[in-house]
């Protein structure tokens, strides 16, 4: 048993390190992120100030907080971005996923690997700086209130992103072309994660109903751990409790993908077919 | 017992109709018409540890259907596979750690990387040890001279580099089967030779290699043991001798002529077909009359621009076999 | 001129073409593009739900600016995104000589052949948007709709300059697949009323990057809320579009002299 978890770590640390490696050649790319991130940031900053004008507090969350939000969600987004959905279509549509089949490998795992690689990555390269500028060029106070649970809450979206997206790039295994549908389901994904605006602007059923979707736990949840305090639909939760709702729909999200994954081997290895 | 043994292997899958057009497309969203496939049919055979065993067939004949099936990575619809006494489909990654796969148009290789790299990775997965490692990557890398290639992003390689660095990725857990799916397709001939020479090399070490190829030089340098699959069906299992001896020594000689050729008959050749008075196509059992003898007759005869010579086209082989039964 | 017309008439045509021999994948694209384009008034939408407002501005006004920027960046990308898309594929694959064998400026040949008929229902989306505002504000007279179109024009060749800078980055930035997101992200200040920003980000979208042109400016006129000042604004804008062609122009003569 800790033989193997060493093999796994062993082999993780392998495919991160490669991945970094692929993508430094790309490092350049991540200054864009660099100049976008706080062109974005400033945009909220100025938009929410004005609308807050002498509101002490909209749909529960004061001027302070709203702030702090959007310069969490734009770091949040850093760390856990992926494309598993995209790379694994591609890897289907090209026959190239057959090349896992042969190796020793679980291509979830090694998914996975690839993104801890690549997020890495985007950790130095747009993290970093983009905390920076936002704490000493904005001077906007970005420490998270509780660090541990805040790191615990990305690392769950972080999870949470890659099980989603891979679900949805298995779905190649049974159409021809899914982009239609992964491009409607990632506009979806950016209304409800609350990328756009914190999910208590929403009506109040349409929050309800977000506890009982996958969105609000890749970026919404883990940026209002972030500021301190999290509303939704009326609801009030502690941070603890909050951050293990999450646990509990990662794990949920986890079991679907297994689910799918094994349909997806029967549906390509031709099981009873 | 034999290294591979499988029996009695069929695989069919039932595909769907689909219509062209939007009307179409959404008729059979809703009906849809099944078309049952047979892509492998009630094929056996054996291959012992050792060989180096041709799968030859024209596009589409069941060849890859086949090899997939043998690495595992399809299940048969029925029949046996048993590979060094296991079936692959089961224990899936224990199988998979003993064997190697050179897929031509299906690179390992990160595209943006160098080999190394790559190879590393690899090693991890395969869980090799660092000495053993090390020690094949040089001895392979020294074989087929690209101690500097490897080093190099991927992308900037050629293709014959490229290749090379795949055989190289699919052998460095040392596995006992390899299988190779048109290895040396679009290569040139020194990159060829060079790949060839490596499977002989590796071959006589122990290893195994099942191909599957166009090719019919792959098999003529290569393989001792040839099977070849036409409508999913076997058509041919022996060695190379007896392959020869079926089908002839027969080269196909394409002319160009100078002046139109209206006669019936040319001494030596087999059979004849004309496209047009200026193209003629021979065919010639070099068993019977050598290349050398049958050209300076045949440059008495005739007045030609231009010449190739080459192999049977795997159809006709086929067609050979047949009549040969 | 009637070249250029002739040639604009071919590959519409072919553009045409292609969208109704792929009808399932083309309407469902364009749906797509205009949801994700018009997905940013939500935001606008749901702060007013909240009895909340940007200040001196009502709910259809700032909607109003919403649908002109929308419409505006429809008709923009249709006409010009595909010079960014096409050039950047064209460096990336060391192609672009291919564009410099054709016998018409390279600019006009990728604008023309890569004409992006999935805008056209976000052209839509913005003007429907824009009637509803309007049947909502109140009746505009033909003077304003008059500055309105003077100045609308003037925000498409704002974009326009944004897009072919864009296509100059692409020369010297290689296979960067996001450099639109620099695009993008500087455009959103011309999608909200341009009082809510300080001072200098004002003089900045007016004079510097004048994306203040693509929304605010327009709406600002139908709305007779306009300061004259601002046709002002149109010098910059206008400069603005010429350095964009003259950049693109400057990049492929340095192109041409590396020759590839």
């Amino acid at each position: 048993m800790i033989k193997r978890l060493k093999h796994e770590l062993k082999v993780m640390k392998a495919v991160a390190f490669v991945t970094y490696k692929e993508w430094s050649a790309y490092r350049t790319h991540s200054l864009v992120s660099v100049f976008v991130g706080p062109i974005y940031f400033i945009v909220q900053f100025f938009i929410w100030t004005a609308v807050y004008g002498n509101h002490g507090s909209l749909a529960g969350m004061e001027l302070e907080q709203t702030i702090r939000y959007f310069g969490a969600m734009g770091l949040i987004g850093y760390l856990v971005m992926d494309f598993a959905d995209w790379n694994l279509q591609m890897l289907i549509r090209t026959g190239k996923f057959l090349t896992f089949a042969l190796r020793p490998i679980h291509h979830r795992f090694f998914a996975l690997s690839q993104k801890v690689g690549h997020r890495i990555l985007g950790f130095f390269l747009e993290f970093v700086p983009c905390f920076l500028i936002f704490s000493y060029i904005f001077k906007i106070d970005m420490v998270p209130r509780y660090p541990v649970w805040t790191i615990i809450s990305i690392i769950l979206a972080f999870f949470m992103n890659f099980y989603m997206n891979y679900c949805l790039g298995m779905l190649a295994f049974w159409l021809v072309q899914a982009n239609g549908i992964r491009s409607v389901f990632g506009l979806i994904a950016q209304v409800f994660s609350g990328a756009l605006i914190p999910l208590v602007f929403f009506p109040e059923w349409v929050q309800k109903c977000l506890f009982f979707l996958p969105f609000q736990y890749t970026s919404y949840v883990p940026a209002m751990v972030w500021t301190g305090h999290y509303v939704m639909g009326g609801i009030s939760l502690t941070i603890p409790q909050i951050v293990g709702v999450q646990a509990v729909a990662v794990l949920i999200v986890y079991g679907i993908s297994e689910v799918i994954y094994r349909l997806s081997m029967k549906q390509f290895t031709g099981v009873g077919a | 017992m034999a290294l591979i043994e499988v029996k009695h292997l069929v695989k069919s899958y039932t595909t769907y109709k689909r219509g062209s057009g939007f009307k179409e497309t959404m008729k059979s969203f809703f009906k849809r018409e099944a078309v049952r496939v047979h892509a492998v049919h009630d094929i056996s055979f054996q291959i012992e540890k050792g060989e180096i065993c041709g799968v030859l067939g024209p596009n589409g004949a069941g060849k890859s259907t086949t090899i997939k099936m043998l690495c595992g990575a399809l299940y048969p619809t029925s029949g046996e596979i048993t590979v060094m006494g296991k079936v692959p489909t089961r224990e899936r990654k224990q199988y998979v750690k003993k064997i190697g796969a050179v897929f031509g148009q299906k690179s390992q290789l990160i595209w943006d990387i160098p080999p190394i790299d790559s190879f590393a990775m690899n090693k991890a997965i395969y869980d090799i040890e660092d000495e053993v490692y090390q020690k094949r990557l040089d001895e392979f890398s020294e074989l087929f001279e690209v101690q500097e290639v490897i080093h190099k992003p991927t992308r900037v390689l050629s293709l014959g580099e490229r290749m090379k660095c795949e055989f190289i990725m699919a052998m460095l857990h040392a596995p006992e089967i390899v299988f190779l799916d048109e290895p040396t397709i679009g290569l040139d001939v020194i990159a060829k030779a060079k790949i060839r020479e490596f499977i002989k090399e590796m071959n006589q070490k122990g290893t195994t290699f099942i191909l599957t190829t166009h090719d019919l030089e792959d098999v003529e340098q290569l393989a001792n043991h040839i099977i070849i699959i036409n409508h999913g069906k076997k058509v041919f299992d022996d060695n190379i001798d007896n392959l020869r001896k079926t089908l002839g020594e027969k080269k196909i000689v394409e002319l160009t002529l100078a002046k139109p050729f209206k006669e019936d008959t040319i001494e030596d050749v087999v059979k004849m077909s004309q496209d047009s008075p200026y193209d003629l196509r021979l065919e010639v059992d070099v068993a019977k009359t050598s290349i050398h003898d049958f050209l300076q007759k045949l440059s008495k005869q005739l007045n030609f621009t231009d010449i190739a010579i080459k192999e049977l086209p795997m159809e006709q082989i086929i067609t050979r076999i047949y009549e040969s039964k | 001129m009637r070249r250029v017309c002739e040639i604009y008439k071919v590959c519409l045509k072919t553009v045409f073409a292609q969208a109704a021999a792929y009808r399932a994948n083309f309407i469902l694209s364009m749906l797509i593009t205009l949801i994700s384009n018009i997905l940013f008034p939500l935001i606008t939408i749901l702060i007013y739900q909240k009895g909340a407002s940007f200040p001196e501005w009502s709910f259809w006004e700032v909607i109003l600016i919403q649908a002109i920027y929308t419409i505006a960046s429809g008709l923009a990308a249709s006409l010009f995104s595909g010079v960014t898309w096409a050039t950047m594929g064209h460096i990336k694959e060391g192609s672009y000589e291919i564009i410099l064998l054709k016998p018409l400026s390279p600019l006009l040949f990728l604008a023309a052949t890569n004409i992006q008929l999935e805008g056209v229902g976000v052209i839509i989306g913005g003007m429907v948007m824009m009637a509803i505002s309007l049947a909502n504000l109140g009746g505009v007279g033909i003077g304003q709709w008059c500055q309105f179109i003077l100045l609308f024009v003037t925000g498409v060749g704002v974009l326009i300059g944004l897009f072919l800078i864009m296509a100059a980055i692409s020369f010297k930035w290689v296979g960067n697949s996001r450099i639109p997101e620099i695009f993008e992200s500087v455009k959103t200040f011309g999608k909200y009323p341009l009082s809510i920003f300080p001072k200098a980000v004002q003089g900045i979208v007016t004079f510097l990057i004048p994306v203040g042109m693509v929304g605010f400016f327009p709406a600002s006129a139908l709305l007779g809320r306009l300061d004259l000042k601002a046709f002002w604004a149109m010098i910059p804008c206008v400069l603005f579009m010429l350095f964009g062609i003259w950049i693109y122009k400057k990049m492929i003569a340095l192109y041409e002299g590396v020759g590839g």
